[in-house]
């Protein structure tokens, strides 16, 4: 079973990150899911595939009433990120899902109906949750043709999606980097093959090194924190993608 | 067996069930073909083969009322594959709900037994009862159509009959008639797997 663990807490604003799952199948990436809380309402970030929906909901019903989140926010299309929806449309089918507007249609194979979507176009927009004012960002080709961030400015967390990832071998599961250099060579295949385009890349950097932030959040593995975030920007500024390893 | 199982057995028989219809459909066109020559043959033979003429004929009616009711049969096996498959969907949804029960906290498992429970008396509920009206339709449909073809096996042994008072086509005639019958047998051979096929899915 997945634990949830309180990454940020303000009175009644909170980060709540769903991680690590020892029962896991092996063959299934392994996902991180981030829940933001501003008093009675709640978003969740990339809720998972439908494989993990049992991991995800009981981690998540130990710290929170799940029939209160009225959102979900997907990064983008892939199936470890929103294979789960018709599973939460069951607990609350009025549950809204933000997505790419290039995606909605694809989404929805998944489930839900012309309501349950709610299309973010290219430049972003503004999430409400509770009074709490998120922002949609832009990563698009970072991995996805139709790709976003959610950052909240209050806590200064930024949920990164795919960038930042790192396939963790096992026994190295903590859920914060505490050794940059050492973590990052678990980041660096995946960015080199997944993330495609280099001026989107470079994009997001120049973008996201404006915004303060103190920790920036993965879909897949640890949560970069102080000082490792800026390195994090760096060291992916300066790496090159989209290539094929030969 | 799971229900996902069953289910997915359901769809591997709707999917041999399309495939007899195909052949029913086949060789109703090929009956078609053979009375239109028949019918040419017995306007040959003269007023001697007029009552095979009349029977040709129709024997040529059957096979165009048959290949319209297989038609009507694959569309409600097109509508069998969409129930079954939202049931499949609904009972993937149930496996994960069940799992999902079993390690949640009092909070999440109460929630979920309340999901699990209305879905049990609604959508499944709904769904399960349209799975029933689809196969009483395709059952109705499978004991009309073996009821066609039987008329069709008796025109063919009358034409038979008739063959021999076909003068100087007698043995053309008869060999017509015979192949009418052979293309009737093997329809009914189809006919009977498809009632197998329609009885295991009725008791699925």
């Amino acid at each position: 079973m997945k634990t949830a663990e309180t990454i940020y807490e303000d009175g009644e604003h909170k980060w709540i990150a769903i991680v690590r799952d020892p029962k896991r199948p092996h063959y299934i990436i392994d996902t991180n899911e981030y829940l933001i809380i501003q008093d009675d309402d709640a978003i969740l970030c990339d809720p998972g595939g439908g494989e993990i929906f049992p991991a995800v909901f009981s981690a998540l019903s130990a710290e929170f009433d799940p029939s209160r989140i009225r959102a979900l926010f997907s990064s983008h299309q892939d199936p470890d990120i929103i294979s789960s929806l018709s599973m939460w449309l069951e607990f609350n089918p009025e549950i809204k899902c933000y997505v790419s507007w290039l995606w909605a249609g694809f989404v929805a194979h998944f489930g839900g109906t012309e309501k349950t979507f709610v299309v973010i176009p290219d430049a972003g927009m503004d999430i409400l949750v509770g009074g709490l004012r998120l922002q949609a960002i832009p990563a698009h080709y970072l991995h996805s043709s139709g790709n976003l961030h959610l950052y909240d400015p209050k806590a200064r967390i930024l949920f990164s999606g795919d960038i930042g990832t790192a396939l963790l071998p096992a026994g190295e599961d903590g859920l914060f980097v505490e050794n940059f250099d050492h973590h990052i060579q678990h980041a660096e295949g995946f960015h080199r093959r997944w993330m495609g385009s280099d001026k989107a890349k470079r994009d997001w950097c120049e973008r996201v090194s404006r915004l303060d932030i103190d920790m920036l959040c993965p879909q897949h593995g640890a949560i970069y924190r102080g000082e490792d975030v800026t390195r994090f920007i760096d060291w992916f500024a300066g790496l090159e993608v989209g290539i094929l390893k030969s | 067996m799971t229900i996902a199982n069953q289910r997915g057995q359901q769809l591997r028989r709707i999917v041999l069930i399309n495939e007899e219809i195909k052949k029913v459909i086949a060789t109703a066109f090929t009956i078609n073909l053979m009375a239109m020559n028949a019918i040419f043959l017995a306007k040959r033979a003269g007023t001697t083969a007029l009552g095979f003429g009349v029977l040709s004929n129709e024997l040529r009616r059957f096979a165009i009322d048959l290949q319209k009711q297989m038609a009507v049969l694959s569309e409600m096996t097109y509508d069998s594959v969409n129930t079954v498959t939202a049931l499949l969907k609904q009972a993937r949804l149930n496996q994960m709900l069940e799992a999902t029960a079993g390690i949640c906290n009092a909070l999440g498992k109460s929630l979920v037994k309340d999901v699990l429970h209305s879905r049990l008396n609604g959508v499944l509920a709904d769904r399960q009862e349209e799975s029933h009206a689809t196969t009483r339709r395709l059952s109705q449909m499978l004991a009309d159509t073996v009821q066609l073809v039987e008329l069709g096996s008796v025109l063919a042994r009358s034409a038979k009959i008739e063959a021999a008072y076909g003068g100087n086509l007698s043995v053309s005639l008869t060999q017509v008639s015979s192949d009418f019958e052979r293309s009737i047998g093997e329809i009914q051979g189809s006919l009977a797997k498809l009632t197998k096929h329609d009885l295991e899915e009725a008791a699925a």
